[in-house]
């Protein structure tokens, strides 16, 4: 239903018919430009990031038994953002090459996270890592905002990207990203069950015959290689990976391998309302995609806080 | 208690005098330093008020200005992060890390970019951090000022007033939006006289009904029941600080924007020179005005001609200290 929104919706008025012609390869060729060309590769997007960015969500989560360990609070995002900035400053351009940059930033951030959870103590403690990433965000995005200023021409396009938007953006970075999500996806499925074993706590998951080493380590590559594909699409979009496992884990309970399957839907539905909640709320123009996922998921977080049932994952 | 007010106190104001000394000197050098350069004997003699005219218009017409505003918001940031540090009894409770900045900001843009009321950015500021403060309170609930709750709940709003920053700036035209961005990460650039004018009128009148109560604020660093027990009203201490607090926040980034991490750096330096036992709010003072004085000279000069907002530079020098902070293995006074 969403999608239908999606490809319904939008600056130009296009009837409902026009848009169903159009997708059976009729219809007028205005609209067939519009619906074919513009809208659904944003859709497309859209989908495929939600879907990347809920998981990652999740599995982090998971793994850091803290709900509120979410990619974009916790520096993933930033560290993205920044490589991405760094490279559009050296010049590139190409789709391949954004997408790789964009991963390796996000597996920096990840791996500063990863490391931050090891420290004594801060594993029990949700807020402190919370705060930690948030810090290490505000630095990224401190270094990113230096790079702005000393070059106009990449600022613009830099701070166009920064907020998050999945318009104007072709199926070409689609195909560029694809095999990494793709890679990221056949991971997950690998990491279900060890991760179903974590959960009861790492002695019970060696004692299971897992190697929480080697779970971490394959998590931290899995949760880079989709917030760093989903970025390299959409922009930093942050609190993506907080709404999404919460709507989940509400309707599953604790099992992670269930809160995985309802992420599937769950996510993409989340980005593409938000990306149709952008366009409609500011018609003609449009509103960020990162502006309209922070809007809905800073409140998220507060009812996730004030819930008080913190450490319960 | 009242030995300390009887006893002069040697160190602290041996501290204090000392950092007063590195503020004037970290003043001078930046009105001496920039595109031209002015001996420090010159820049002196022009302060006083005879020079020849060329370094008379450099020093007191171009630099002065922004050397005041830059101290004044400095040291309003520093005594308000030390004062709600003190009032939260956690070092991490700053208007910064709890969104006061943001939300000030927020409103402030929103004045400027002429969304809503039309009112002065100062005010708008100051309507920004009160309802921030005043939401955290409300989704903290019955812990008050105590514990990570509020702070969360602060970090939330930080980042809702933070979008809806951006969506103003990409609501409006482009050059609009440009000549906002350095305003929104924290410069001295964008001040107006008028705003540095009400922000000194704040520092001076905050500064002076803090030292009357300095004996109440001393006795909020024990628990609830001893502060009463030495004659505190808590809760009239308690709305007093975080009012001054809201304030100089409110005011200090209608001037420089939110310029993070003053607010936990200077009373940090501040805490560690001074006897313990005390508030350190006039070296707090002090040292935010040098802070902010030394990472606004550091942005006219590490990549001039062009000019690092003082914002970002803080974040650069800041946020791994804090981070220090933060991740350190035993977190002793966290709590």
């Amino acid at each position: 239903m969403v999608i239908l929104a999606s490809l319904l919706n939008g600056a130009g008025p296009v009837s409902a018919i026009d848009v169903m012609a159009a997708l059976m390869g009729a219809g007028t060729g205005e609209a067939f430009f519009v619906v074919t060309e513009l809208r659904l590769p944003r859709t497309i997007i859209a989908l495929i990031t939600g879907l990347a960015l809920g998981l990652a969500g999740a599995i982090l989560q998971s793994m850091t038994r803290n709900p509120l360990a979410e990619p974009g609070l916790l520096g993933v995002s930033a560290g993205s953002g920044f490589a991405v900035a760094l490279a559009i400053l050296w010049g590139a351009s190409t789709a391949t090459i954004t997408t790789m940059v964009a991963q390796l930033g996000a597996l920096a951030g990840c791996a500063l996270v990863i490391a931050a959870t090891r420290v004594q103590g801060l594993g029990n403690d949700p807020v402190r890592l919370v705060l930690a990433g948030a810090t290490l965000s505000s630095l990224l995005m401190a270094l990113t905002s230096m790079l702005m200023l000393m070059d106009q021409r990449a600022a613009d396009e830099i701070r166009f990207w920064i907020t998050g938007s999945v318009a104007g953006k072709s199926l070409s970075m689609l195909w560029a990203t694809l095999p990494f999500i793709l890679v990221g996806l056949a991971l997950i499925g690998i990491l279900a069950r060890p991760l179903a074993a974590m959960a009861l706590g790492e002695k019970a998951a060696v004692g299971l015959g897992h190697h929480p080493g080697r779970i971490r380590f394959l998590i931290t590559v899995t949760v880079a290689l989709l917030v760093g594909s989903a970025t390299a699409l959409a922009g930093p979009l942050i609190f993506v990976g907080l709404v999404v496992p919460f709507i989940a884990r509400a309707f599953s309970g604790p099992d992670i391998r269930k809160t995985l399957w309802l992420c599937v839907p769950i996510g993409p539905a989340v980005v593409l309302g938000a990306d149709v909640v952008s366009r409609l709320i500011a018609t003609p123009s449009e509103m960020p995609l990162g502006v309209v996922t922070a809007l809905i998921g800073a409140p998220v977080l507060l009812a996730i806080v004030r819930a008080g049932r913190m450490p319960s994952l | 208690m009242s030995s300390e007010i009887t006893m002069p106190d040697t160190r602290n104001t041996l501290v204090n005098l000392a950092l007063f000394g590195l503020m004037v000197l970290i003043l001078l050098t930046s009105l001496s330093t920039g595109t031209v350069q002015i001996s420090l004997s010159d820049t002196v003699s022009a302060v006083v008020g005879n020079a020849d005219p060329m370094t008379d218009f450099v020093v007191n017409e171009l630099r002065l200005s922004r050397v005041v505003a830059g101290s004044l918001s400095g040291a309003a940031l520093a005594m308000a992060g030390c004062l709600m540090q003190t009032l939260a009894r956690n070092r991490l409770a700053t208007p910064g890390i709890i969104g006061i900045d943001n939300a000030a900001t927020a409103f402030a843009v929103a004045s400027v970019v002429g969304v809503g009321l039309s009112l002065a950015p100062s005010a708008m500021a100051l309507a920004g951090a009160a309802a921030a403060t005043a939401i955290a309170f409300g989704l903290a609930g019955a812990n008050g000022t105590r514990g990570y709750r509020f702070i969360v709940a602060g970090i939330g709003i930080g980042a809702i007033a933070g979008a809806v920053t951006q969506l103003m700036l990409s609501r409006v035209a482009i050059d609009t939006a440009n000549a906002a961005y350095p305003w929104t990460v924290g410069s001295l650039n964008a001040r107006d006289n008028r705003s540095v004018l009400i922000l000194g009128i704040g520092v001076a009148a905050g500064y002076l009904i803090l030292m009357c109560v300095t004996r109440a604020l001393n006795t909020l660093q024990f628990s609830d029941a001893v502060a009463i027990a030495l004659g505190t009203r808590l809760r009239a201490v308690r709305i007093l600080g975080l009012g001054l607090s809201v304030m100089l926040t409110g005011l200090a980034v209608s001037v420089c924007g939110p310029v993070g991490l003053i607010a936990l750096l200077a009373p940090e330096l501040a805490r560690a020179l001074c006897r313990p036992g005390k508030i350190p709010l006039t070296a707090a003072a002090l040292a935010g005005a040098s802070f902010m004085l030394v990472a606004d000279l550091l942005g006219r000069i590490l990549l001039a001609p062009l000019e690092i907002p003082v914002g970002i530079i803080t974040a650069i020098v800041g946020s791994p200290y804090l981070l220090w902070i933060l991740l350190r293995p035993s977190p002793r006074s966290l709590t």
